[in-house]
């Protein structure tokens, strides 16, 4: 007999089609001007700012703003009638001079990683910044409604950070590269980018002048896991003028020197969300009248590191104020690693906590403090509560030297509003930290 | 984001009108001397009228009465072979192959009195004698003996043949660069944007009739390998009617029904390899981010619409199992006898691994060159749990008449792994902190492949034509990769999150699509050359690839101070109270932008046209000469980081390139052979590598850099070996080659000042001299008793060198500037990722007539380059991975229907580690995993 045999057989294949080319998420609807509420950067309930003005006058002809992006590669004038916006990463390449005019200011524009903004003076560019303090140039963000002829806006203060990236600038002065070799690329940009490179044989190298400036709510994520400084001094040699900055509300240091040579001057501080002012790679220029104002999202005031290679090289501080924030998490006075090298003269402290301290992290730091090659002298500090000798403010981790003992010799504690030495106050009138009254 | 769930289902109906009274011989006819199928030759039973011819292919069947017959082969010029004793009985098909020779002038007659069904090991043996290309094969019996359930597992018994990660094979130590993995002859795309090759891990190795590895290049295969090329060829049609389903469970000690397994809350299709829309991206890619300060409630509902789950649960987890099923018919179809088969596979694998104390480090030498203790930079260490679940369907349909045959066959393989991690990182170089890390992470890969072939010949079968298409599509989406970290404050031990230490929490979500299209024609022509007989192919292909891929990244900021609140709680980051809103003015929101610079698009086309003729120069001396041409273009379409480099189907590649080839095969005597050969091979960069692409991927803290000004590799191959044939499967075989590399490629620390940057680049030449030896031999020679027992060992001796780039702060100068007293250099080291050598050894015992199978299995390589080191950054070694398994197999019932086995992997506990090495330093830990001693039982029953 024949027999019928069916064979039904069933395969489920799995075919997932994911709509990833036709987005269809809906946008979530932001602020606008009929919403009754105000937000935005309107000064009233939808009024001002981007919506129409409050007093239902005339703004006048608002000026156009103008873009800043890409490689620059001849000279340049930002002048101070308009509101320029930097877009992505714009480079002072070699050979090119940006010239900013008093008065001048500069909005960042939003962005993360390739697409953070940043003004970036490379090797061989120069910038000529020359702010007066009744007109100083001003970086800060799209967001900011600061507008021409003001010198600060009213929608954000320094707790705002990381709404656009920040400056750096780049130069051929030697630094301390670990592997010995004399270039490096500054963090945070791709490797193959080559306007990121610092360091050379040049001491003397001059990237133009940078005075009068203040850098206001910086920091993002430029890349690589990267924060951006408010101003990065990568290499930069003795023949640039850096005087009178101010950096704000910054998500990572305030002021950091990678290696270099160039003197600074008159430098504020305020509110960062990381170190003050960072010392890497042997930088051995001098920091004459700088004032660190801790936040509560700061870290160390002072971060200082020593040369990441062979190269040596001692900066000195001269001057220095640090108001601290007793109820930030970290935010100790000094942090001082890898074999840090340097100087520290005349400094005030005041507002920290008990914990909050200056502290020798390693031996080679150790062994620099034994032989003198990191030093301490002047500091007048007021005690925290429950501290009752300078030596509790200091300490050596490595436990190999009597940096503790040592601090009643180059230390005194002293009642706030009594000293005698740090920075002189009196020329930061110009600043955003003023402003605010932080100090 | 909607995803649509489509089920495509495939019925096969098929109607037999079988004869119950009768049973089935049939088989395939081999050609030895053309070392092909034997076409039309005649199969009769002595003393019946009953008689067929095969068919082009060489196959025949024939239907008969129960009983025991004497089959004759015969066709004119060959040597008649008889086969006596074939027993066929009621319903079930006799199995019969033969392979005949030219009778060169004398009519002996030649009695074959065994019979071998066709993926034995000693026909895979016998097509690798033949073959005049080298060549390793490995049957699907083979897949039993050493308990493979997955290809990956399975090649690395072929000689010179190791897999990386359990995923990617090196042939003769060489990278997967230099490997080549076609499915069916046809390229299929890989799943991994960072690899040049297709992944072995998502073969079951259930659908598959045979792997074979090609060493040496003949013109009518691509000429983009020179290591090896390892086409995997899936199941056909059966020759009868069979059904099988398999289960199996695994289980590791260490890893299994742990209550510390880590893994985190998914999607309820998870088990089923892919993401049911939980995962996707929550917000439309160009929504923009209010900010606090825009005191717009909007930013709080978009917050809300991100999960909020950023750490894994600890809790009990399952051990692995799997579970297979297969279908198989053959039918004859009208009068002419004409064959229509098909074959259905479906298997589904769900695993659960974790590794306790996992580690990742880095470590750099000291400044001082006088100093030789490694300092280290980062160390990380800690937990990782995963959940991985693999549904492969694969349907194969063919049709066959006696001068053509069609197929088409249907592939889709689905997989999801699930990943959670819990670390604590310690950063010593320019940073000290202490972070905690949670990394969430959910990879969905899959592959969707046709293959529609036709093959033909003509009358005599003097022509062959064959032609195939295979369109694929790959897809590889990682979704929702979530990182969180903490870093610890030990003066007043809180855990707070700070952007500019330790990064502020990020959502990852990567898509990468695939398009592929291939299609060739190869002719062949039999033909008489010097009397005898020779084959004339030509053909060409065309394959078309395009690939797409795309990057969204967002950030959880947090305005004000209130991170450490969460207290080192990644699930607190976004918990309904710890969200901005305009109320609160405090709490966690997203920003974020689609950055252009981290994504691209490029397609590459690849045209190819060869000729090669095989022919016999004498008796004994036979010869592949041929000629192949390949144009190979890449188009790129991207930018850069600055934005000032926009290109848009940028021809970044043109090349036209001749790739001759010669393989000569020498015959000593009837079991050895003495074989030489050269050819040209090429290695073209990726669509990654051959980018300006720069991405920073946050789960490594690495950036990699494209390079558009990449150009192809070129190999010279030389080959030479000997090889003795023994009965019964047994082989001796001596081989050594030598390669030099023009413009080989490898991926550089970009330079010695940005040791976390990559990128792929033309390194100076490079050459590679190795040995191989193989030997498979039973132990028949002390008694026969113990011919059931065979040894297998091969083992492959590599030299590799590659001069240092010594343009300016390159490896050369930078490594010269960093050694240490003693230290000897010359410029030259080993390539990256070449191991000096491979060790495969294996016992086996065999009993198909008790059902009895048992084996041990040991597998290892040399401590292989991984990480090139530069500056004070010590180069990466993989060190080698003892790997011992044993494996036990026992069939019951009278049809040997039924088969369990045991299998116990990694029975010596290695790690699998990789380690920093400096001169006069102590090794350091570069990564770390303790992969355990799994132990597997399964049930496979067939009917």
């Amino acid at each position: 007999m024949k027999k019928l045999i069916i064979a039904g057989f069933a395969i489920a294949t799995l075919g997932l089609t994911s709509c990833s080319e036709d987005d269809d998420m809906p946008i979530e609807q932001l602020a606008t001007c009929t919403d009754g509420i105000q937000n935005g950067n309107e000064t009233g309930v939808d009024c001002g700012g981007a919506c129409a003005p409050c007093d239902g006058g005339d703004n006048g002809a608002v000026p156009q703003d103008e873009d800043l992006s890409g490689l620059l590669s001849e000279d340049f004038t930002l002048t101070n009638d308009i509101i320029w916006e930097l877009n992505g990463k714009f480079v002072v390449g070699e050979g090119a001079t940006l010239t900013i005019e008093p008065g001048t200011i500069i909005k960042g524009q939003e962005g993360t990683g390739s697409l953070a903004s940043a003004l970036i003076v490379a090797r061989g560019g120069r910038i000529m910044a020359e702010g007066t303090a009744e007109e100083p140039i001003i970086f800060t963000s799209i967001n900011d409604n600061i507008d021409l002829g003001e010198k600060q806006g009213s929608n954000l203060d320094e707790n705002d950070r990381g709404l656009w990236g920040g400056v750096l600038i780049l130069g051929n002065a030697p630094s301390s590269f670990e592997g010995d070799s004399e270039e490096s690329q500054i963090e945070g940009i791709p490797a193959d980018d080559e306007f990121g490179r610092f360091g050379g044989n040049d001491a003397d190298d001059d990237s133009g002048v940078f005075k009068y400036v203040s850098i206001r709510h910086g920091g993002a994520l430029i890349g690589s896991g990267n924060e951006i400084n408010g101003l990065t001094l990568g290499g930069v040699g003795a023949g640039t003028v850096i005087d009178h900055v101010e950096v704000v509300g910054n998500v990572d240091d305030g002021i950091e020197w990678f290696g270099g040579t160039v003197n600074t001057s008159n430098l504020v501080v305020f509110a960062g969300g990381d170190d003050g002012l960072d010392i890497d790679m042997a930088y051995s220029g001098t920091i004459t009248n700088a004032l660190a104002i801790q936040g509560a999202e700061s870290d160390h005031a002072l971060e200082i590191d020593g040369p990441e290679g062979t190269l040596e090289g001692a900066f000195t501080i001269q001057d220095l104020s640090i108001i601290g924030d007793a109820n930030a998490p970290s935010g100790a006075i000094a942090d001082l690693r890898d074999g840090a090298m340097g100087a520290f003269n005349n400094v005030y402290v005041r507002g920290f906590n008990d914990i909050q301290n200056v502290e020798i992290d390693d031996s080679a730091s150790a062994a620099n403090y034994t032989d003198g090659s990191l030093s301490f002298s002047a500091w007048e500090i007021v005690l925290p509560e429950g501290v009752t000798s300078v030596s509790s403010i200091f300490e050596d981790t490595t436990g190999s030297t009597d940096f503790s003992n040592d601090a009643t010799n180059f230390a005194t504690a002293i009642e706030q509003d009594q000293e005698t030495v740090g920075a002189d106050l009196s020329v930061f009138g110009w600043t955003y930290a003023s402003f605010r009254g932080a100090f | 984001m909607k995803t649509q769930f489509s089920v495509v289902l495939f019925f096969c109906l098929f109607i037999s009108l079988a004869q119950a009274q009768t049973g089935k011989i049939s088989g395939s006819i081999f050609d030895v001397e053309a070392n092909d199928v034997m076409p039309f030759a005649n199969v009769s039973l002595k003393g019946t009228n009953t008689g067929t011819t095969s068919d082009f292919e060489g196959d025949y069947s024939l239907t008969v009465e129960p009983g025991t017959y004497t089959v004759v082969f015969s066709f004119v010029g060959y040597e008649t072979v008889e086969v006596t004793e074939v027993l066929v009985k009621k319903g079930e098909v006799t199995s019969l192959n033969v392979e005949m020779k030219s009778s060169a002038g004398a009519l002996d007659e030649v009695i074959i009195t065994t019979t071998t069904a066709r993926d034995t090991e000693a026909s895979v043996l016998n097509m690798q004698r033949n073959a005049v290309n080298l060549s390793d094969g490995l049957s699907s019996q083979s897949f039993d003996k050493i308990g493979a359930g997955e290809v990956s597992s399975a090649v690395k018994t072929i000689p010179g043949v190791s897999v990386q990660g359990g995923k990617y094979v090196y042939v003769r130590g060489l990278g997967d660069r230099y490997t080549k993995s076609i499915l069916n002859g046809m390229d299929v795309p890989g799943l991994d944007p960072d690899r040049n090759t297709l992944q072995m891990d998502i073969f079951p190795t259930n659908i598959l009739d045979n792997v074979m590895v090609v060493k040496s290049l003949t013109a009518d295969s691509p000429a983009d390998f020179t290591g090896g090329m390892v086409n995997i060829i899936t199941k056909d049609f059966p020759s009868r009617e069979e059904y099988s389903v398999s289960l199996g469970a695994t289980y590791n000690p260490s890893m299994h029904f742990n209550s510390d397994f880590l893994q985190y809350e998914g999607g309820n299709t998870d088990f089923l390899g892919f993401d049911d829309g939980t995962r996707d991206r929550p917000v439309n890619r160009s929504q923009s981010f209010p900010r606090p300060f825009d005191n717009d409630a909007a930013l709080t509902r978009i917050t809300e619409r991100f999960n909020p789950t950023l750490g894994g649960t600890r809790k009990r987890n399952n051990m692995d199992f799997s579970l297979g099923f297969t279908a198989g018919n053959q039918y004859d179809v009208g009068k002419k006898n004409n064959k229509l088969g098909y074959f259905a596979s479906l298997s589904y694998k769900n695993t659960s691994e974790y590794f306790e104390d996992f580690e990742n480090n880095s470590w750099l030498k000291p400044r001082e060159t006088s100093e030789f203790e490694l300092r280290p930079a980062r160390l990380l260490s800690g937990d990782v749990g995963k959940e991985n679940a693999l549904l492969s369907g694969l349907t194969g349909l063919a049709f066959k008449t006696k001068q053509s045959k069609y197929q088409l066959n249907l592939l889709h393989i689905q997989n999801g792994e699930s990943t959670a991690g819990n670390f604590q990182e310690e950063v010593l170089v320019s940073d000290a902190i202490k972070v905690f890390r949670d990394n969430l992470e959910y990879t969905q890969r899959s592959i969707t492949n046709a293959l529609l072939s036709g093959k033909h010949t003509n009358k005599d079968a003097s022509w062959t034509t064959e032609w195939k298409i295979s369109p694929s599509l790959s897809r590889v989406y990682d979704k929702d990769v979530r990182i969180t970290a903490f870093e610890y404050n030990p003066g007043n031990n809180t855990y707070s999150i700070r952007p500019s230490s330790s990064e502020s929490p990020t959502r990852i979500w990567r898509n990468l699509e695939e398009v592929n299209l291939a299609g060739k024609v190869d002719l062949t022509k039999r033909h008489q050359l010097f009397g005898r007989n020779a084959s004339l192919k030509f053909g060409g292909g065309y394959t078309y690839k395009q690939r797409d891929f795309t990057i969204d990244q967002y950030q959880i900021l947090i305005q004000g101070s209130i991170s450490q609140n969460f207290e080192g709680d990644p699930n607190q980051v976004l918990a309904p109270g710890n969200i901005w809103t305009p109320e609160n003015q405090a709490g966690s929101y997203i920003n974020g932008f689609y950055e252009p610079a981290n994504t691209y698009d490029a397609y590459n086309t690849n045209g190819s046209a060869y000729v090669s003729e095989e022919f016999n120069l004498t008796e004994n001396l036979k010869a592949i000469l041929g000629l192949r041409l390949e144009k190979f273009d890449l188009f790129y379409t991207g930018q850069n980081n600055l934005g000032d480099l926009i290109l848009e189907d940028e021809h970044l590649i043109d090349k036209t390139d001749l790739f001759p080839s010669a393989n000569f095969i020498y015959s000593l005597n009837s079991d050895s052979n003495l074989r030489l050969s050269y050819s040209r091979s090429t290695a073209r960069p990726s669509f990654k590598e051959a980018s300006i692409a720069q991405i920073y991927d946050p789960l490594t803290n690495r950036t990699f850099i494209g390079n558009i000004d990449l150009q192809p590799t070129y190999v010279d191959n030389i080959d030479a070996r000997y090889e003795l044939y023994g009965g019964d499967a047994q082989l001796f075989a001596v081989s050594a080659f030598y390669k030099k590399f023009t413009d080989p490629i490898e991926l550089s620390v970009y330079s010695d000042f940005s040791a976390d940057n990559f990128q792929p680049r033309n390194v100076n030449d490079a050459t590679v001299i190795g040995a191989e030896i193989e030997v498979r031999k039973n132990f028949g020679f002390i008694t026969e008793g113990l011919k059931k027992l065979s040894a297998n060992l091969n083992v492959s001796v590599i030299d590799s060198r590659v001069e240092m780039d010594r343009s300016p702060s390159g490896e050369f100068e930078s490594r010269q500037r960093n050694l240490r007293p003693g230290e000897e250099f010359d410029g030259t080291r080993q390539l990256q990722g070449q191991s000096p050598f491979l060790i495969n050894a294996g016992l086996d015992y065999t009993d198909p007539e008790r059902g009895w199978q048992a084996g041990i299995f040991y597998n290892t390589q040399g401590k292989t380059l991984e990480l090139v080191g530069l500056g004070t950054v010590p180069d990466v070694y993989t060190m080698p991975f003892h790997s011992l398994n044993f494996n036990l197999n026992k069939s019951f019932g009278e049809e040997k229907n039924s088969t369990i086995s045991l299998k116990i992997s990694n029975i010596l506990g290695d790690d699998i580690e990789s380690k920093f090495q400096s001169f006069g330093a102590e090794d350091q830990i570069f990564s770390l995993r303790t992969p355990g001693t799994p132990i597997s039982l399964s049930y496979s029953y067939k009917f």
